[in-house]
C-alpha cells in the first residue's frame, strides 16, 4: 500500500454475545482510494465500518486516524477529523427539510455559518439533483432521494474519506447510475471511499481495490481483478450464501 | 427477632403481588411494545372494582375478585381499542412517542376521575377470611395467606395459559415476530387487545388481594407501577418466572428495609423511595435492556 | 404581512403591558399563574419537543427550584432574588447531571427514570418535615410587599419573557438544529458531527434551571410551598398544556399554557372534574390533532410571512419529484 494512510485500523475484534463479528482485522484506507468492501451476510462489513467511524468501540486492536489513535471515541470526533459516512438503511431526520438535513453536518464545522453552510447546501443539491425537493421533509423522498441525501448529508462534513454502507441497495436502476457517476466524480475530485455492496455489477464498475470479508476475518485484499479469481474467496461465497 | 420474620413475610407477599403487576406490564410491553404508565391505575381500578362488587352486589370477596378481573379485562379491551390502535398502522409517525403520552394521560385520566367517583379517603373492603394463623410465635393473617396464595394459584395458570394452550403459544409467537405470526394465520390484532386485556385483569387481581391488607385509595398505583418496572428490569427478561423471583426479591428487600430503617416514623416513607432508587440504579447499569429482548420498535 | 405572528406576538405582549392595571385582583393572579405555567410549559417542550427527551421530572426541578431559595432566604436572609438565583444555578447543575446519567436512555426509559427522579424528590420533600414542614406547607417570604399584585405581574412577564428569549435563541440557533436532529435520529447525528452527549446535558441543564426559575418564582408568589408542586397531576397539567399547543414550538406551548389557565380558572366551580376534563382533551388531542391544535394556525401565520421569501420553494412534488 502506498501514499499516506488515512486511516488504519489493526487487529480490530468486536464480539456481540458469543459470535465473534469482527475478529482480527488489519484495514488500512490510503488517500485516493476507492475500495469495495464485499462479503456474504453477516460477515462483519458493518461492524467493521461502525469500528472505523466510532459507532462502536473495538473489543481490541486501535484505530489510527492521520496521526491520531482514536478507538473509543465518540462519532462526533471521527466526523471532525473529516470521516463520514452514510448508513446500512438510510438514517435521515425524517421530520426536517432536507436542506436542514443538510445544514445539521454543515453547522457542526468549526467557523462555519449559517449562510456559508446554506450556500455549500444548495451547491451540493444542485450536484445530487435535490434543489427541488430542498423544502420538503426528508421523510417524503423517494427511496433514491434519500440515498442521494444521505450522500449529500456526509459530503456536507467536506470529509476526506467517505464510508457508504451499502448506498445502492433498494436503488432504481435509474438512480444508480446516477449515484456510481456522483461517487466517480467525488474521487476523482480527491475524495476516498469506502463503499460496501452486494451488488457486485456496481461495485466492480468503480472499485480499484476489492477487500473481501468472511465470518468476521479479511480474505482477500487487492486489485479486483486479482481478488475475482482467489480461491478463497469463491470458497466464501460458495460456501456462505 | 419477630419483627424481622414478620417483615420477611409481608415482603415475599408484597413482592408476589409485585410479580403480578409486572408480569401484566411484561406481556403488554412483548406485544404492543409500549411502556404502559396507566398500568398501576389500572390496578387501582381493579380494587375499587372489586370493593364495591363485595359491598353493593353482596359477592363473597374471592368471587368479586374474580369478576373484577372480568371487568378489568374488558375495560382493557376497550381502552386499547379507543387509543391504542394508531399503534399499529404504518400512517402513525413516533410510536415510541405517542404510546407514552397516551399512556400517561390515561393515568391522569384515570387516577383523578377515581378521586371524584371514589373519593380521597381509603377504603377497606372487607377480609377475605377473617382472622390470624399463628405458625410457631408468628402471626399471619389469613388475608396476607390468601393474597400469597391466590397470587400464586393465579400465577401458575398464567404459565398454563401462555405454554399450553393454543391462545397462549400465539400470543408467544405474536410477541416474538408480528410478520412472522401474520404469515402463519394468526391475527396480530386481536392479541393486542388479549395482551392488554390479560395486563388489566391481572393487575385487577393484585390489587383486589392486596385491598383488605393496605386499604384501597385513588394514588395507590403509583408506586406499585415503578415498581413493577424494577422488577421487570431486574429479573423479568421478558419472563413469568423471572418476574416473580425478582418481585419476591425486591418485596423482601423492601420489607428487611423498613425493619433496619433507624427511624421508624419515615421507614414507610423511605421504603417507597427506596424501591424507587433500585428502579433508577437499574436503568443506569441497563439503560435499554429493561425487557431482555432488545426495545423493538414497530416501525 | 411578511413575518405576521412577530407582530401578533409583539401586540399580545404589549396589550398584556398595557391593561395589567385595568385587571381586577382575581384575574391579575390567573394572569400570573398563567405566565408561570407558561415558563414550564415552554421549557418543558424544549425537552420533550425539540430535542425528544420525554422527561417527566420538570415539576421536580421547578419544586426544588422554590424550596431551594424559599429555605435559603429563611434560613441565611439572603435577598429574595439571590435565593431564586440559587435555585436556578442548583437546578441547572442538577438537571445537568440526570441528563449525563441518563444519556444513554431512550424514549420510555428516560420518562420511567425520570419519574422515578421526581417521585424520590417528592417523598424526601413530604418526609423531611422538619425542615421542609412537610405537606402542611412552608410559609415564604413575599417577593412583594405591595396593596395589589401588580409588581408580580410584571416580574412574571419580564421571567417569561427572559425564559422565551432564551427558548427562542437556543432553538433559532444551529443548538436548536441540532437538538431536532437529536430527536429524529441520535446515530445519524452524531455521524453528521454532533456531540450527541453535549447538547443532551445541555438540553437537561436549560430547561431545569428555567423550570427552577418559574418554581422560585412561584414560591416567592404563593407564600406557601408543597410537595405537591412536584406532584405527577401537577407534571400531567404541565404535559397537557404543551402537547394540546403543540410541543414542537415554544411558541404554540405557551398559548396552550394560557388556554389551559384560563379554562381552569374559567371551569373552577368543577373542581377535581377539570383534571378529568384535561386528561379527556390530551387524549383526544393525541388520537385525533397529533400536532396540537394551535399548531395549524401557527403554520398558517408564519406561513403568510414565508410565501413571500424570493424564490418561494415547488410545493405540492410528490414523493418522486418528477411531476411533468
Amino acid at each position: 500500500m502506498t501514499g499516506d494512510v488515512l486511516v488504519r485500523g489493526e487487529g480490530l475484534r468486536k464480539r456481540f454475545g458469543g459470535i465473534a463479528a469482527v475478529d482480527g482485522v488489519d484495514f488500512a484506507v490510503a488517500r485516493g482510494d476507492l475500495i469495495g468492501l464485499i462479503g456474504p451476510n453477516g460477515s462483519g462489513k458493518t461492524t467493521l465500518i461502525n469500528l472505523l467511524t466510532g459507532h462502536l468501540a473495538p473489543d481490541a486492536g486501535t484505530v489510527v486516524l492521520g496521526r491520531a489513535t482514536v478507538a473509543g471515541a465518540p462519532p462526533y470526533v471521527f466526523a471532525g477529523l473529516g470521516v463520514a459516512r452514510t448508513f446500512q438503511l438510510t438514517q435521515l431526520f425524517g421530520r426536517m427539510t432536507v436542506l436542514e438535513n443538510m445544514l445539521v453536518p454543515g453547522l457542526t464545522r468549526p467557523h462555519s455559518t449559517w449562510p456559508g453552510a446554506a450556500a455549500r447546501a444548495r451547491a451540493y443539491l444542485d450536484f445530487l439533483n435535490l434543489s427541488h425537493v430542498m423544502h420538503l421533509e426528508a421523510k417524503n423522498l423517494s427511496g433514491g432521494q434519500q440515498k442521494l441525501l444521505e450522500l449529500g448529508r456526509a459530503l456536507m462534513l467536506e470529509p476526506t474519506l467517505l464510508f457508504l454502507d451499502e448506498p445502492f441497495a433498494g436503488v432504481h436502476p435509474h438512480l444508480r447510475d446516477e449515484l456510481i457517476k456522483r461517487i466517480q466524480e467525488l474521487h476523482a475530485s480527491g475524495r476516498t471511499f469506502v463503499v460496501v455492496d452486494h451488488d457486485m455489477e456496481s461495485i466492480l464498475r468503480i472499485a480499484r481495490r476489492l477487500v473481501v470479508m468472511a465470518r468476521g476475518r479479511k480474505i482477500a485484499d487487492g486489485p479486483p481483478g486479482d481478488v475475482r479469481g482467489d480461491a478463497a474467496v469463491l470458497a466464501a461465497y460458495a460456501g456462505l450464501q | 427477632m419477630d419483627y424481622l420474620l414478620i417483615q420477611v413475610t409481608n415482603g415475599a407477599i408484597i413482592g408476589i403481588i409485585y410479580a403480578l403487576i409486572a408480569v401484566g406490564v411484561t406481556i403488554i410491553f412483548s406485544i404492543l411494545k409500549i411502556v404502559n404508565f396507566a398500568h398501576g391505575d389500572l390496578y387501582m381500578l381493579g380494587g375499587y372494582t372489586a370493593y364495591y362488587i363485595v359491598t353493593f352486589l353482596g359477592v363473597p370477596p374471592l368471587g368479586a375478585l374474580f369478576l373484577s378481573m372480568a371487568g378489568l379485562f374488558l375495560f382493557g379491551i376497550v381502552l386499547e381499542r379507543l387509543f391504542l390502535t394508531p399503534l399499529y398502522s404504518d400512517r402513525t409517525e413516533r410510536k415510541d412517542e405517542y404510546g407514552l403520552i397516551v399512556t400517561f394521560g390515561l393515568a391522569f385520566f384515570l387516577r383523578n376521575t377515581a378521586l371524584i367517583v371514589f373519593g380521597p379517603f381509603p377504603l377497606r373492603p372487607p377480609s377475605f377470611v377473617p382472622g390470624v394463623v399463628h405458625v410457631g410465635g408468628l402471626a399471619v393473617t389469613n388475608d396476607r395467606i390468601v393474597a400469597g396464595a391466590v397470587g400464586v394459584l393465579l400465577i401458575l395458570a398464567l404459565l398454563y395459559f401462555m405454554h399450553r394452550t393454543i391462545w397462549g403459544q400465539a400470543l408467544d409467537a405474536v410477541s416474538q415476530s408480528r410478520d412472522s405470526a401474520a404469515i402463519v394465520g394468526i391475527n396480530p390484532r386481536r392479541f393486542n387487545s388479549l395482551a392488554f386485556g390479560v395486563g388489566a385483569a391481572l393487575a385487577a387481581a393484585a390489587s383486589a388481594l392486596i385491598a383488605p391488607i393496605y386499604s384501597l385509595s385513588p394514588g395507590m398505583g403509583v408506586l406499585p407501577n415503578i415498581q413493577a418496572y424494577v422488577i421487570v428490569i431486574l429479573g423479568g427478561m421478558g419472563s413469568v418466572l423471572g418476574s416473580i423471583v425478582a418481585g419476591i426479591l425486591l418485596g423482601e428487600a423492601e420489607g428487611l428495609f423498613t425493619a433496619f430503617f433507624p427511624d421508624p416514623t419515615r421507614a414507610l416513607a423511605y421504603t417507597n423511595a427506596f424501591g424507587v432508587l433500585v428502579l433508577m440504579i437499574a436503568l443506569i447499569l441497563r439503560p435499554t435492556g429493561l425487557f431482555g429482548r432488545r426495545h423493538v420498535r414497530m416501525e | 404581512m411578511r413575518g405576521l405572528h412577530i407582530y401578533i406576538a409583539l401586540a399580545v405582549a404589549v396589550l398584556s403591558l398595557v391593561s395589567a392595571r385595568t385587571l381586577n385582583a382575581y384575574w391579575m393572579h390567573v394572569a400570573i399563574i398563567a405566565m408561570f405555567y407558561g415558563i414550564l410549559a415552554s421549557s418543558w417542550s424544549l425537552l420533550a419537543g425539540y430535542a425528544g427527551l420525554f422527561s417527566l421530572g420538570h415539576m421536580a426541578f421547578a419544586s426544588l427550584g422554590g424550596y431551594t431559595s424559599a429555605l435559603l432566604v429563611q434560613w441565611y436572609h439572603i435577598p429574595i432574588p439571590l435565593g431564586m438565583a440559587a435555585g436556578v444555578a442548583l437546578c441547572t447543575v442538577a438537571g445537568g447531571l440526570i441528563g449525563w446519567v441518563c444519556l444513554r436512555m431512550s424514549g420510555p426509559y428516560l420518562a420511567i427514570f425520570t419519574l422515578g427522579f421526581s417521585e424520590i424528590v417528592r417523598i424526601v420533600l413530604s418526609t423531611e418535615d422538619q425542615v421542609t414542614a412537610g405537606m402542611a406547607g412552608l410559609h415564604t417570604a413575599p417577593l412583594f410587599r405591595a396593596p395589589t399584585d401588580l409588581p408580580y405581574y410584571y416580574t412574571a412577564f419580564g421571567l417569561l419573557l427572559f425564559a422565551l428569549a432564551v427558548l427562542i435563541l437556543i432553538t433559532r440557533s444551529r443548538w436548536g438544529l441540532f437538538l431536532r436532529a437529536l430527536r429524529e435520529d441520535e446515530q445519524a447525528a452524531a455521524a453528521c458531527g454532533v456531540a450527541v452527549a453535549r447538547f443532551r446535558i445541555l438540553a437537561f441543564a436549560i430547561a431545569s434551571g428555567l423550570a427552577a426559575l418559574a418554581g422560585g418564582f412561584y414560591a416567592h408568589y404563593i407564600g406557601i410551598l408543597t410537595p405537591s408542586l412536584g406532584s405527577l397531576d401537577l407534571m400531567a397539567v404541565v404535559v397537557v398544556m404543551a402537547v394540546i399547543g403543540g410541543m414542537e414550538r415554544i411558541p404554540t406551548a405557551v398559548g396552550g399554557a394560557f388556554g389551559i389557565e384560563v379554562l381552569q380558572e374559567t371551569l373552577r366551580a368543577y373542581g377535581q372534574w377539570r383534571l378529568v376534563l384535561f386528561g379527556i382533551i390530551l387524549l383526544l388531542t393525541m388520537r385525533f390533532a397529533r400536532n396540537g391544535l394551535l399548531t395549524p394556525l401557527w403554520r398558517l401565520l408564519t406561513g403568510i410571512g414565508e410565501a413571500r421569501r424570493p424564490a418561494p420553494a415547488p410545493r405540492g412534488i410528490g414523493p418522486e419529484g418528477s411531476r411533468p
